[in-house]
């Protein structure tokens, strides 16, 4: 036994175990690492298989992104809150088990077609390493003949990210006439923001308000903004009489 | 690529992996001994000459103490998730070139371990691998600091992530390769700057790429000022605030090797690798690793940590515009350079 076959038994022995867990296992945190010990095993034969950049791809995008934030999810909910978690109906089973085949028999029929056919497709590996390497004809293709396709995964990708922007808005900001509030990542209620009712203003202050003294503003809370605390206060903060001429 | 057998390889990386372990255990000692320098104190000087011994006293007392795993852990989980980060952590190091292939007994043999075609793709995506040691930890020692730690880590490494990938991209366009054995032959070229010949690094032809890469390679590190996952002011000890003994020591050391191995990849990256004057080897690549990893303690003894959000709008407002504005501006000057435009 070769060395290479050797080492793709173990990979392919503990893709299947780790493959198995993912279904198997009771804690969803145990069935998300065991995910990960797949990809991370289907890299490494997909290495062995010199599709080196595809390799790089599972482990950034689908170990090292989509999986985190399922972990992410996981972390956040409560398993013994989701209703029939454990169970699930009798439909969604069926239905379960239907795509599973279908899914099965898709992965099937390609890897029997391709292996009744052979490869008789234009990027033999001779003609890949003359073009200079996988990464270069997938780049070159990509950006060639699926132009068009990868614009519009980059569209559909961008309008993801503008509905996620605005479900995670802060509830006052989408309202209008209310406080904008940018330049904040906040956790903090959304309403924290919020004005309370301005508090009724005895009578000789309404001049103020209407903006007739000079120096003196209200801000929208009902805050007395001033330009110099002294022109309009009559009792000083130490509580004795307000000192004239004296600076 | 050189062709030698599978045993040869082996060795090679067991060599490499041992010189990366020894290299953490003297990294320690070097980030106490200078940053008691930096805050007018001693440092570990009383074990062997200028405490030279330290890191193996601390070895064997951390071996020494009891592991303690918290009742209501996920026992399994809690178990594996320090070896993680400790584990990946070394192995982009296989990547890395240490010079050029040099023939013993007949037999040719490559001094950068792996040398596989997408190799700079590989050393992010291990390094997102190594991210589960913290995530899984913290969520594994069910105490609400550890998953908040945790939750921030993953929030944090995603997004630094991405800003760390990115600025490499304008490095592979002027390559031409992912490879960092071909990134490394295209920086022994040199480049006529104004009339004067400079050597071809990334450095002057990526500068801004530079710094993003420096920023992003700290965030990833978790490092000061970037170490929020471990703030201990406001979350006890962060992800590891459950573990103890010689596991709570593994995430320690996977810190530093992540340190040694992100300055190792700066240096081979954007300052030549192997290449300097007289005669390319190893030795012009470890003074250069060896700026980066004093850049890390220099940063560790001035900068205080940064605020949660400031972190994450540092990353996807300031970060990111730059980190694509410097691809265009890369695939603009290409262009212009092959007189495709213009």
């Amino acid at each position: 036994m070769s060395t290479e076959v050797l080492v793709f038994d173990i990979l392919a022995i503990i893709a299947v175990i780790a493959a198995l867990g993912v279904v198997l296992a009771r804690n969803p945190v145990h069935s998300a690492v065991s995910l990960i010990i797949t990809f991370i095993n289907l890299a490494a034969i997909f290495v062995m298989l010199h599709a080196e950049f595809l390799a790089a791809v599972q482990l950034l995008v689908y170990t090292g992104a989509v999986t985190v934030l399922i972990v992410f999810v996981i972390f956040l909910v409560r398993v013994d809150d989701l209703p029939e978690f454990y169970g699930g109906n009798p439909v969604q089973r069926i239905f379960a088990l239907l795509i599973g085949l279908a899914l099965l028999g898709e992965v099937a029929a390609a890897i029997l077609t391709r292996s009744a056919i052979g490869a008789s497709d234009i990027w033999t590996a001779d003609a890949i390493a003359d073009a200079g390497g996988n990464v270069q004809v997938l780049g070159q293709i990509l950006y060639t003949d699926y132009v068009l396709a990868i614009q519009i995964t980059a569209v559909v990708l961008l309008v993801g990210t503008i509905a996620a922007l605005v479900l995670a808005r802060p509830e006052s900001s989408t309202l209008p006439g209310r406080v904008k509030r940018t330049g904040l990542i906040s956790l903090a209620h959304p309403r924290g923001a919020d004005r309370g009712i301005a508090p009724a203003l005895p009578a000789g202050l309404e001049a103020t308000r209407r903006g007739e003294t000079p120096g003196v503003r209200f801000d929208d809370r009902g805050v007395v903004l001033v330009d110099n605390a002294e022109d309009f206060t009559e009792t000083t903060a130490w509580g004795g009489d307000v000192l004239e001429g004296e600076d | 690529m050189v062709d030698q057998p599978f045993w040869i390889t082996v060795i090679a990386a067991f060599i490499v992996l041992n010189v990366m372990l020894i290299g953490m255990a003297y990294m320690t000692w070097f980030e106490r001994r200078m940053l008691a320098q930096m805050q007018d104190r001693v440092g570990p000087n009383r074990t062997g000459p200028f405490g030279l011994l330290q890191p193996i006293a601390d070895g064997v007392k951390l071996l020494a103490k009891e592991d303690i795993i918290p009742e209501h852990a996920d026992r399994r989980i809690f178990l594996i998730a320090p070896l993680i980060t400790f584990v990946t952590a070394p192995l982009i190091a296989l990547f890395i070139p240490f010079g050029d292939p040099i023939t013993i007994a007949g037999q040719e043999i490559s001094l950068a371990v792996s040398d596989i075609s997408v190799a700079a793709l590989f050393v992010i995506g291990i390094s997102s691998v190594g991210t589960y040691g913290i995530i899984l930890g913290g969520y594994a020692s069910a105490n609400r600091y550890s998953l908040l730690g945790a939750l921030r880590s993953a929030a944090q490494v995603i997004s630094y992530e991405i800003v760390l990938g990115l600025s490499l991209v304008g490095v592979f366009m002027l390559a031409g390769s992912l490879s960092l054995v071909d990134i490394v032959n295209e920086q022994r070229n040199t480049l006529d700057f104004f009339g004067v010949a400079i050597p071809n690094w990334f450095i002057f032809s990526q500068p801004l790429a530079f710094v993003l890469f420096m920023i992003a390679g700290v965030a990833e590190t978790n490092r000061p000022p970037f170490d929020l996952p471990e703030a201990e002011t406001e979350l006890t000890g962060g992800f590891h605030t459950e573990y103890s003994g010689f596991r709570w020591s593994f995430y320690f050391l996977g810190e530093f090797i992540a340190v040694i191995v992100i300055s190792l990849l700066a240096a081979t990256l954007f300052l030549g690798g192997i290449d300097g004057p007289f005669a390319d080897g190893v030795w012009w690549l470890l003074p250069k690793t060896f700026i980066f990893l004093f850049f890390f303690v220099w940063l560790r003894a001035t900068l205080p940590r940064f605020r949660y959000d400031q972190l994450m709008g540092l990353a996807w407002k300031v970060l990111l515009p730059l980190v694509l504005f410097n691809v265009m501006l890369t695939g603009l000057i290409i262009l212009i350079r092959d007189g495709e435009i213009f």
